[in-house]
């Protein structure tokens, strides 16, 4: 009986004392070290070169252990945002501008640029090293800057070669109109090659094809005020028309069978089902990783436009922030100021460009294949529209890209629901 | 006499209340367990629906706005429509032809065990794995139009992705159903239908006269759970379409309202409509069974 109770006492006293050590531990463990979270989203030429970058910070700040995680593409922005709203959120976010702008200024969940921790004199001296505008993605109405870029990106298109001269076209003339894409389009098609596919994938991904067209036909989603929708207007119309006449009436693609594989958005373009495609940077880089043939015969070609003498483009950035409720809100910018200053490694490995200035005439650049077309991309660019609630803005031009694309409904019809949707959505 | 009767009464009340007692103490963890659990994030959720909260900053009460605005809210009716069409056209069918699978089956052959087992085995499977496997069937060069012979763009269509989903669930669900009614069934005495038998009774008479009415009890649960299972569908209509082409039902819109859009107010609002329209169409199903009963 005794034996018992000496046992259970033993016990109880090990089961207090792990209850303790798990109630102490913190993210400051022992010996001061500091342990900072860090979310992505998935891309894998980008979490390659992370994982290096933290491991090199790491050896250089032994007082310092990142834990990096990746969120899959589609969960992300809905992660991040429950785990911030209960505290429980990474101190280092990587995420895109349109969430910045929309959700994560508005409602105070970033802390602002530590520019001492990064040893600036002034948020100024930290954006005079950037080409003017590019930090806007995540700027505050009042200004404030949140955050870094390790991504940059501005559209172009891209040609299969090997394709094209199979369809008796010459690579070296591409397409510049969306005229020309519908006219080689069905040439391709009628040889028996790829076409030209939009991507069917997320709501944000729809919407940002969209707003491609509608920066060149001189439309938009809501007015400048962000009180009413516009996407229903002629230029809107003219839009989705576009993007309509190219699948349903010239055919070169097929929205039915187009790949859905968030996590592999070139499925289409690797495997040769389409010769053209809309392309990013970031593109190049994971369809020389995932498919070097593909790669091999690839051309980066400026972005066709609806007028070639007014030409226009659509930005996008990632950046790096640091979460308002991080205990650890200065080694996180540290740790930020070390990535951002990787900007040839980011170039060269990942084929990620950071806007700096001067970037183009840096020795990765050099390397960059197609520069004189991203160049190009980048000096007609702007940012996507965003606003309040931009989930419920972007679900209805989902919706009105399917009813149009894949239901066949007229295209005016299609965008006055989604107008509809769009003013119940936004704020009064 | 009066005092033995006291003497001998006192101590068995004072036992059994003891009893009671240690009864009550012991069921209190898992009473703890479930009000934290369940009935404090139910009495939350009522809560919020009068406030608009968007997970970041303080709730505000709102009143009624947010059940005013699901009254007026095109993209709310759209939800619960494609909820009704769902539930109407998947558990019906799956319903009867579980009672007909199980009736088919109810029998001592041998290897009707091993056929049992086969209806039962998607009922085993995630709603994920099955959503995926059919992904693969329906997709437009998939084993349904190379069987059929047809170009039928079933995910991607307002006209076929809602049946889409209807037939991938009645596969996923009729398996359940199965194994209710057998239950059911293998509980009735043989000898009822014998005996309907020699009083010269078709087959079709006895299970209409006999086995259907023996039935009932578990008809009527059968008949509640479909109502509820397709009510809280969710996992097919995320993998398969996302909730486009008409098939955003009522779960999927809950969950993009509080986690995409952060209106948890909103979305908490159609949560409690959705228990209220649970309860009241349970309430009406046991009653019909119990009214046919009497």
């Amino acid at each position: 009986m005794k034996q018992r109770r000496w046992i259970s006492a033993v016990m109880s006293a090990a089961l207090v004392a792990m209850v303790s050590a798990a109630c102490s531990s913190s993210d400051s463990g022992g010996g001061g070290k500091v342990r900072l979270t860090f979310w992505t989203h998935t891309h894998p030429p980008m979490i390659d070169l992370n994982k290096a970058l933290i491991k090199e910070y790491e050896a250089k700040h032994p007082n310092v252990e990142i834990k990096y995680e990746q969120i899959p593409n589609t969960d992300f922005n809905t992660k991040m945002l429950a785990s911030l709203s209960n505290g429980s959120g990474p101190d280092i976010i990587n995420m895109d501008d349109v969430a910045l702008r929309g959700d994560y200024i508005p409602k105070n969940l970033l802390a602002p640029l530590d520019f001492k921790a990064m040893g600036a004199d002034s948020q100024k001296a930290i954006e005079d090293k950037y080409i003017d505008g590019t930090l806007a993605g995540a700027t505050g109405p009042d200004g404030t800057l949140y955050g870094l870029p390790t991504e940059f990106n501005a559209t172009a298109f891209a040609i299969n070669t090997e394709q094209f001269r199979k369809a008796g076209l010459d690579p070296a003339d591409p397409p510049a109109t969306w005229d020309e894409v519908a006219a080689d389009g069905k040439k391709l098609v009628a040889a028996g090659q790829g076409g030209f596919n939009f991507l069917y994938l997320s709501a944000g991904q729809y919407t940002q094809q969209l707003q491609i067209l509608l920066n060149e036909t001189g439309g938009s989603i809501v007015d400048k005020a962000g009180k009413k929708a516009t996407i229903d207007n002629p230029q809107g119309v003219a839009a989705l028309g576009i993007w309509n006449k190219l699948i349903n009436v010239d055919k070169v693609g097929n929205a039915h069978t187009a790949s859905r594989d968030a996590t592999a958005p070139f499925a289409d373009f690797e495997a040769g089902k389409t010769a053209m495609t809309i392309m990013y940077p970031w593109g190049v880089g994971q369809i020389a990783q995932d498919n070097p043939a593909t790669a091999k015969n690839m051309a980066v070609v400026p972005l066709p436009q609806v007028d070639p003498a007014n030409p226009s483009g659509r930005w996008y950035g990632y950046y790096e922030a640091v979460n308002k409720a991080s205990k650890h809100k200065a080694e996180a910018w540290k740790f930020i100021q070390y990535s951002a200053s990787q900007s040839q490694r980011w170039l060269t490995d990942v084929n990620f460009i950071q806007p700096l200035k001067g970037w183009a005439q840096s020795p990765a650049a050099k390397k960059v294949p197609f520069l004189p077309v991203w160049e190009q991309a980048y000096s007609q660019g702007r940012f996507d529209e965003v606003g309040h609630h931009w989930n419920e803005v972007q679900d209805a031009v989902k919706s009105a890209i399917e009813d149009t694309v894949l239901n066949g409904k007229p295209a005016d019809a299609s965008l006055k629901k989604a107008a509809e949707t769009i003013n119940e959505a936004l704020p009064d | 006499m009066t005092s033995t009767t006291v003497r001998t009464f006192r101590p068995a009340r004072s036992a059994t209340s003891r009893r009671k007692w240690i009864g009550a103490a012991f069921a209190v963890p898992a009473l703890a367990l479930f009000g934290a659990f369940a009935i404090y994030p139910m009495a939350r959720v009522f809560y919020i629906s009068f406030f608009d909260y968007d997970l970041t900053s303080a709730p505000r009460w709102v009143g009624l706005q947010n059940y005013r605005y699901l009254m007026d809210s095109d993209s709310f009716q759209a939800s619960l429509t494609a909820t009704v069409f769902y539930v109407g056209f998947t558990y019906v069918p799956a319903v009867l032809l579980a009672l007909v699978l199980a009736v088919g089956l109810d029998t001592r052959l041998p290897g009707s065990g091993f056929i049992r087992l086969l209806y039962f085995a998607p009922v085993a499977m995630s709603w994920v794995a099955v959503s995926i496997i059919w992904r693969l069937v329906l997709q437009p060069d998939g084993l349904l139009n190379t069987v059929l012979g047809t170009h039928v763009n079933w995910l991607t269509s307002d006209s076929s992705a809602k049946w889409a989903l209807v037939v991938t669930s009645i596969w996923k669900e009729t398996g359940l159903f199965v194994i209710l009614f057998l239950a059911g069934l293998q509980r009735i005495p043989p000898e009822l239908r014998e005996a309907a038998a020699i009083d010269g009774a078709g087959r079709l008479a006895i299970f209409r006269h006999v086995t259907l009415p023996l039935l009932k009890p578990v008809t009527a649960v059968v008949c509640v759970m479909a109502v509820i299972r397709g009510c809280q569908s969710f996992s097919a209509q995320v993998v398969l379409t996302g909730g486009s082409f008409d098939t955003e039902v009522i779960n999927l819109y809950v969950y993009k309202t509080a986690f995409e859009s952060a209106r948890m107010g909103r979305a908490s609002a159609v949560a409690v409509l959705l228990f209220f329209v649970l309860l009241l169409v349970t309430i009406v199903q046991l009653r019909i069974f119990r009214s046919r009963e009497r």
